[in-house]
């Protein structure tokens, strides 16, 4: 049974048994992959060197699959771009297709490696624990934090996670999913580790998590209420919205 | 005390010359959208951590993305506005840019 992240004298630390270690390293390893680089050595080390500048040269790289959505009329992605990778890094202007590719060109290269680095830095910190003690350190904490944010993003991208709406339907559907069901093992994992997140996130930022929140508790109703009243000390405008405190998944925006 | 020699010409070069001058671009906004992954908490350390706003502004921009569905978090020039959006991402919240109608 794991343990919240705590700050304690030697840096943050979470307790994480073989198996909670052993699927979060492996999901870590995934989106990694995912993420690595996406332009590879052509062999050409001038190629190379324009294609680290986010810029390619090749024809088949100026071809626009006409089949393919407007928004996505950008001459650096490929025909076969996971489409998780919108999730993880998304188009940064709404409106402008043409802007939007530029900026995608100009920074995708970069933000691949430095969500690369990040989950490095996780990964060894995860098989470097001793025991069951995962220490993060002040530079390791946030770089943790981050891999964990975009392990969570891919997970509820494969879960189909996209907006609120999808957000409570697949909660609600939990409630009677088979045993078996992938779908429930994934969905089991992914509030798992929005838990650990949230312990992180509140030893880094100095504030207390609640008494039944430093262990894992699989009752997320439960849980859920305990994370909305402790961060939404003002229920009002929240209710406003149309959104019951216990609908949605546990503290997400 | 010297009694200075009043003279208003130079006060109205100075004025006439600030005029033209003080004709601002349209600023650029950078907005977060809300999505149903990230923590309302972690959204608000990334406020912290990386505008190192403090907690209540962090706190009142993040209620904003989650009530209001976006929020504008920074405003200025485009290329800090393209700056802050890339960093965002990095963070893993949905950010963009765009020109401030």
């Amino acid at each position: 049974m794991a343990r919240a992240f705590l700050r304690e004298e030697t840096g943050y630390v979470g307790l994480l048994d073989t198996t909670e270690r052993t699927v979060l390293y492996g999901l870590m390893q995934q989106t990694r992959i995912l993420l690595s680089p996406e332009i590879e050595s052509t062999g050409d080390t001038f190629d190379d060197l324009v294609a680290s500048m986010g810029v390619s040269l090749s024809a088949d790289h100026q071809e626009i699959e006409t089949g393919s959505f407007a928004a996505e009329a950008d001459s650096s992605v490929i025909s076969d771009r996971d489409p998780a990778l919108d999730r993880l890094l998304p188009t940064a202007h709404r409106g402008d297709d043409q802007v939007a590719a530029e900026f995608r060109r100009l920074t995708e290269e970069g933000l691949r490696q430095r969500k690369s680095g990040n989950l490095d830095i996780a990964l060894d910190c995860l098989s470097g624990a001793s025991g069951n003690r995962v220490v993060l350190d002040e530079q390791q904490a946030p770089a943790f934090l981050m891999a964990l944010t975009d392990v969570r993003l891919l997970l509820g991208e494969r879960m189909g996670m996209r907006t609120e709406e999808d957000a409570e339907a697949l909660h609600d559907a939990m409630e009677d999913i088979d045993d078996d069901d992938p779908l429930g093992y994934a969905w089991a994992w992914y509030d798992f580790l929005t838990w650990l997140q949230e312990t992180l996130t509140h030893a880094l930022m100095g504030t207390d998590l609640s008494l039944g929140e430093t262990a894992y508790d699989d009752d997320e109703d439960e849980a859920d209420d305990d994370l909305d009243d402790d961060l939404l000390e003002d229920d009002t405008e929240d209710d406003a919205d149309g959104e019951g405190a216990g609908g949605a998944p546990r503290g997400a925006v | 005390m010297t009694p200075a020699t009043l003279s208003l010409a130079p006060v109205e070069q100075e004025v006439t010359s600030t005029e033209d001058v003080v004709s601002p671009d349209l600023p650029w906004v950078t907005i977060v959208w809300n999505d149903p992954v990230n923590l309302m908490s972690y959204v608000t350390w990334v406020f912290e951590t990386y505008f190192a706003y403090p907690r209540a502004k962090a706190e009142k921009l993040m209620m904003d993305v989650h009530v209001k569905g976006k929020a504008v978090v920074a405003n200025g020039p485009r290329e800090s506005m393209e700056r802050d959006a890339e960093a965002l991402q990095g963070y893993g919240l949905w950010a963009t840019f765009e020109k401030d109608e």
